[in-house]
């Protein structure tokens, strides 16, 4: 009975997967595709341009949109580095301990259920009042609070997995709760925070709602926002929009490819087990 | 974990309080995060809409429940939550069935390596405007993806465009809304079907059992908790859908895509009444727990048989 049945690719599986991938890759393309158009050829329905306009690209990169990009990328990582630093003591409290009990299980997700428009009006008033407001680092700390839950709930299930026969001979040693924190948990959790912390800081990156109150300015602006306001032209010139569309993917697709080991991994590992 | 509070040994009491304090310190910030992103809004909100507000200046004075009365009589009001929960059941439903169909080929084309599933995911992790601004020019009426196509078959002389179209505006969106977030479902449920025990398929294959038996029995029993969990996250997700909107439609052409945070927005950003603007936001907020109960509570059974 050692011998077991090889399995093999069906038909019917490696179709739906053509499917599924060229009708991933063809709107993609199509984006870049226009991103090399003149303003002609966006309208004249050609889908590939024989001469492609690096101009666009040379535009773009001289307008605000870099800048835009480097203020989500510091938004989005510095955000995430928040999350986790403030997410791994909770979620070990709250797995363990059961600190908080039912109430706070219950209510952890409740704030992700009502649409962010509700907290936009509020956070305003609450950051003007700090004199936080139209800042990155105002921006950064809402980031940082608002993907608590998630990273929390998702770090929750890594805990659990963990055996806890390392903490009980940490605390024999001595160990404070800092000490057994740091020293064991954060080492064992670290591939799973790894993927947890690109997760939250692509939902950083990508965010547009409370990006487009709560940074107004040009030099504070996100890069949604700065493209979101691409089309404040009364003839906006497609091409450029799609370069532009296009420069501000790169960071995310960048570290989607070379973190995917750790992106897929880490979600799906902890189900394999 | 009740057998780690069991083998961990006898303290004196002091350290155990100390430890009990460590605790509550280490969870201290997810308070705070519910407090600032859940309690205070919701506070904020529920004063606002009992009262007359402006963005500039809240609570200027309490007028009971007129607001109220003002947004139940508003035909556009009420037919943005028509509209969102119709969408939002309707793109929830193709992207899970889509997403389903991915994950479960994935799984049975052994060959799809690492490449193949990181480009499935891309749209996943592509920002919305980003998202909203590609299918906007696919749906450029003269030169866009679309009608290029459409012209190519040469079955219709006039250009299409979906977007200033009161009839396929919002099914539009919705193209883009499922193209974005399909991969979620692919991912969760691949997951879930990895968690299968190989042997258990090994064996109903050798029984015979093919195709759509071999799912009905034994792939969808592992995958249905899962698959519901996933349909409410969705759900969730497309009833709060903003962005799209915003960037391919602003809302239009009319109100045929103004969904609900689309029109909070305006009410609340472009109107300045803040009071109205809370008390849609509180009736949204009864009317997607009405939607989204009973899916979480089969989620719920499901999860537990």
């Amino acid at each position: 009975m050692t011998e077991r049945v090889r399995r093999r690719s069906s038909p019917l599986a490696l179709a739906v997967l053509g499917v599924a991938l060229s009708a991933t890759v063809v709107p993609l393309l199509y984006l870049f595709s226009v991103s090399l158009m003149g303003r002609g050829e966006t309208v004249s329905g050609v889908l590939w341009t024989t001469d492609p306009q690096w101009a666009n690209w040379g535009d773009v990169l001289g307008s605000n949109i870099p800048r835009s990009i480097l203020n989500s990328l510091l938004a989005a990582l510095g955000g995430a580095a928040v999350t986790l630093v403030l997410a791994l003591p909770g979620a070990w409290a709250v797995a363990r301990y059961r600190t908080g009990g039912r109430t706070l299980g219950a209510t952890l997700m409740s704030p992700w259920l009502l649409p962010p428009i509700v907290a936009v009006v509020p956070l305003l008033t609450l950051l003007r009042i700090l004199h936080l407001n139209n800042s990155l680092v105002g921006l950064t700390l809402v980031y940082a609070l608002a993907n608590l839950p998630v990273a929390v709930w998702l770090l929750e299930g890594f805990v659990r997995r963990l055996p806890s026969e390392l903490e009980e001979a940490a605390r024999i040693d001595g160990a404070s709760e800092f000490r057994t924190l740091a020293a064991v948990i954060a080492p064992l959790l670290a591939p799973s925070l790894v993927a947890i912390g690109i997760i939250v800081a692509i939902l950083n990156y990508n965010e547009f709602l409370l990006a487009t109150f709560l940074t107004q300015s040009a030099d504070t602006q996100t890069f949604p926002v700065a493209l979101s306001l691409f089309y404040g032209d009364r003839t906006p010139h497609f091409g450029k929009i799609a370069a532009a569309a296009f420069i501000g993917v790169i960071p995310v697709f960048a570290s989607a490819v070379f973190f995917q080991r750790w992106l897929v991994g880490g979600l799906t590992q902890g189900a394999v087990r | 974990m009740a057998d780690a509070a069991l083998v961990r040994p006898r303290r004196p009491s002091g350290h155990r309080r100390r430890e009990a304090w460590a605790h509550r310190l280490f969870v201290s910030p997810i308070v705070l995060a519910i407090v600032v992103l859940g309690v205070y809004p919701l506070l904020f909100i529920l004063a606002a809409a009992f009262s007359d507000s402006s963005l500039g200046k809240p609570f200027r004075e309490w007028v009971g429940t007129s607001n109220f009365e003002t947004i139940l009589a508003d035909a556009d009001v009420v037919a943005s939550f028509w509209r969102t929960v119709a969408y939002a059941v309707a793109v929830s439903f193709v992207s899970v069935v889509a997403g389903v169909l991915v994950a479960v080929a994935l799984e049975r084309a052994t060959h799809a390596g690492s490449v193949v599933r990181t480009v499935l995911l891309l749209p996943l992790i592509t920002p919305p405007v980003v998202v909203g601004t590609l299918w906007k020019l696919v749906f450029n009426p003269g030169g866009g993806l679309l009608d290029t196509l459409l012209q190519g078959t040469g079955a219709d002389a006039a250009s299409v465009a979906p977007l200033s179209s009161t009839v396929w505006a919002l099914p539009a969106i919705g193209l883009a809304d499922v193209w974005q977030w399909t991969p979620l479902v692919a991912l969760l449920v691949y997951a879930a079907l990895l968690t299968q025990d190989p042997a258990v398929r090994e064996a109903a294959a050798l029984d015979g059992a093919h195709g759509l038996r071999l799912f009905g029995h034994i792939t969808w029993p592992a995958i249905a908790a899962t698959v519901a969990a996933v349909f409410f996250i969705r759900l969730v997700i497309a009833l709060k859908v903003f962005d799209l909107p915003f960037i391919m439609t602003s809302g239009g052409p009319g109100q045929a895509s103004t969904t609900t945070s689309y029109l909070i927005y305006q009410v609340a950003l472009k109107e300045f009444d803040i009071g109205r603007a809370s008390a849609i936001t509180l009736v949204f907020a009864v009317v997607v727990t009405a939607v989204s109960l009973p899916v979480a509570a089969i989620t719920r059974r499901l999860a537990h048989d």
